[in-house]
């Protein structure tokens, strides 16, 4: 589905992504953790096309990404969904047009009582009925992910790239948010790239870890195997430990 | 060390020249842009003009009307002191304003309200993802931010320019009369207008409307870092709108000149 070769990524000079070489399966689920600046939502990003890495080969779904003009990568964004770290909730839209957005960029000859009743449907299913009608500014820190969250899958992408699903949030509303993303992943199906800092959380909930140090890949596999890891990096942060070379 | 100065001066250069590309290459999506009217929200246009037109009214009516108070006091001042004769007061008053003074202090004043404004509000958008989330779902960012500003400034700067124009007119012959006794029929002449003097102020106006969204924009969109990302970008967005006009203002008035406004 997803194949990075060798990425390297430099931003305002300063080496972000280093070597970075990853292939996601479709249908595959992948958590992406490490310390903090270390490049895992720049990865994200660039997944998407939003970042154009300096060197090394990044092919979506057989589309080499990098190298198409900014107007030609929207073809291949309308497979991804993204949830962003601080939510990118349009602030000038209300609730349920935030939700309605991308659905009626990609199809805009669907008729508006049918694009509204998918938002309101896709609203219910992350439990924000009733708030159709607010202000992004208006919503506390776990309605803004869920509406987020509705926002980012409410085109059924084959992709969906959830960052910083759970940040800030308290561990009941953590649970019900990767309750919903459970449901949403065996529903439709689709590759998820989940990155946070809630590594017990995102554990059950992914398949796969990479392990982003410094821009650099630590530990890339299954879940299961992250305990096993050897280097320095990746056991002192997977056990929270404070002595060690982080 | 010397060769630490020739580096920074190189790589601010190099910045400087790389921006300057950048905000080309917007001001050419933008220009692109006005002709994807389906990539703009609907009734944006109206909204920006409203933003952009109808809350400067106040700012633009008491500085320009206070400035036109100030010229015309203190050059009726200095003709009393020589000649005593101010039949021309008016006329050249009038002829100066409409194609020199009201387009660049229109443009100057909107540079830092609405400049400032365009900057910050981009600006948030960028810091906060929500241009990378207009991205995601295929919208351009400057089609769909800055191409609405930039069609509602132009128009109303140039709306707001004629306003203007009649505001500075109207405040200077009250002070010519109440102060110095000048008489309206003697201030309002307005033979020594001629239509080259009408197209440049009016051709100011609006290419100085569209320039400042540009500029504004791309600093709103070259936004980096947080609250402080912002400010710095709003800073910049000021500075560089209202040296953008000065600029198109003396390129105009120089190609007026040597065209259209010859030998007057």
């Amino acid at each position: 589905m997803i194949h990075c070769d060798g990425l390297c990524l430099q931003l305002t000079h300063r080496p972000v992504l280093a070597d970075v070489t990853w292939h996601i399966e479709a249908g595959s689920v992948w958590g992406i953790i490490g310390p903090p600046a270390s490049g895992k939502s720049v990865l994200a990003k660039t997944l998407c096309g939003l970042f154009t890495p300096r060197q090394g080969r990044l092919i979506v779904d057989g589309v080499d990404l990098p190298g198409l003009p900014e107007p030609d990568r929207v073809r291949v964004r309308r497979k991804m969904g993204m949830l962003f770290q601080n939510n990118a909730l349009f602030d000038f839209l209300r609730v349920l047009e935030n939700v309605a957005f991308p659905l009626a960029r990609q199809n805009p000859k669907m008729p508006q009582d049918e694009l509204v009743a998918r938002a309101q449907e896709r609203l219910r299913a992350v439990g924000l009925s009733g708030s159709e009608e607010k202000w992004p500014s208006e919503l506390s820190g776990g309605m803004k992910k869920r509406v987020g969250i509705a926002r980012a899958t409410i085109c059924n992408a084959p992709v969906l790239i959830y960052d910083e699903p759970t940040a800030g949030l308290d561990p009941v509303t953590t649970s019900k948010i990767y309750d919903l993303l459970t449901g949403l992943r065996q529903k439709h199906a689709s590759t998820v790239i989940a990155i946070s800092s809630d590594i017990p959380a995102l554990r059950h909930f992914v398949d796969h870890i990479l392990f982003l140090h410094q821009g650099r890949i630590r530990y890339c596999g299954p879940e299961s195997g992250l305990e096993a890891c050897e280097d320095p990096v990746v056991y002192q942060f997977v056990r929270g430990q404070t002595e060690g070379p982080l | 060390m010397i060769s630490n100065f020739f580096a920074s001066v190189g790589a601010f250069v190099l910045g400087m020249v790389e921006a300057f590309f950048q905000a080309l290459s917007i001001a050419g999506r933008t220009f692109r842009g006005v002709f994807h009217p389906k990539e703009r929200a609907r009734g944006e246009v109206l909204h920006q003009m409203y933003q952009i037109g109808n809350r400067s009214l106040l700012f633009v009516t008491v500085t320009l009307g206070a400035l036109g108070m100030v010229l015309v006091f203190q050059v009726c001042l200095q003709i009393n002191k020589i000649t005593g004769d101010q039949s021309q007061v008016g006329p050249e008053f009038i002829r100066g304003m409409v194609h020199a003074f009201v387009p660049i202090l229109t443009a100057m004043m909107l540079a830092t309200r609405v400049g400032a404004g365009i900057a910050a509000e981009i600006g948030s958008m960028t810091v906060t993802e929500q241009v990378d989330a207009l991205r995601m779902t295929g919208v351009d960012p400057v089609d769909y931010l800055i191409v609405p500003r930039f069609l509602a400034s132009m128009i109303m700067t140039l709306v707001l320019g004629i306003y203007a124009t009649v505001i500075v007119v109207l405040a200077g012959a009250l002070m010519a009369h109440t102060a110095f006794d000048v008489n309206y029929n003697v201030f309002f002449v307005f033979e020594k207008i001629t239509w080259g003097d009408l197209g440049v102020g009016l051709t100011k106006l609006v290419v100085h409307g569209g320039a400042i969204p540009i500029v504004s924009g791309y600093c709103g969109l070259s936004t980096t870092g947080g609250s402080e990302g912002v400010g710095t970008a709003t800073t910049r967005a000021v500075i560089n709108s209202s040296l953008t006009v000065i600029i198109l203002d003396f390129v105009i008035s120089a190609i007026g000149l040597m065209t259209v406004q010859s030998g007057t």
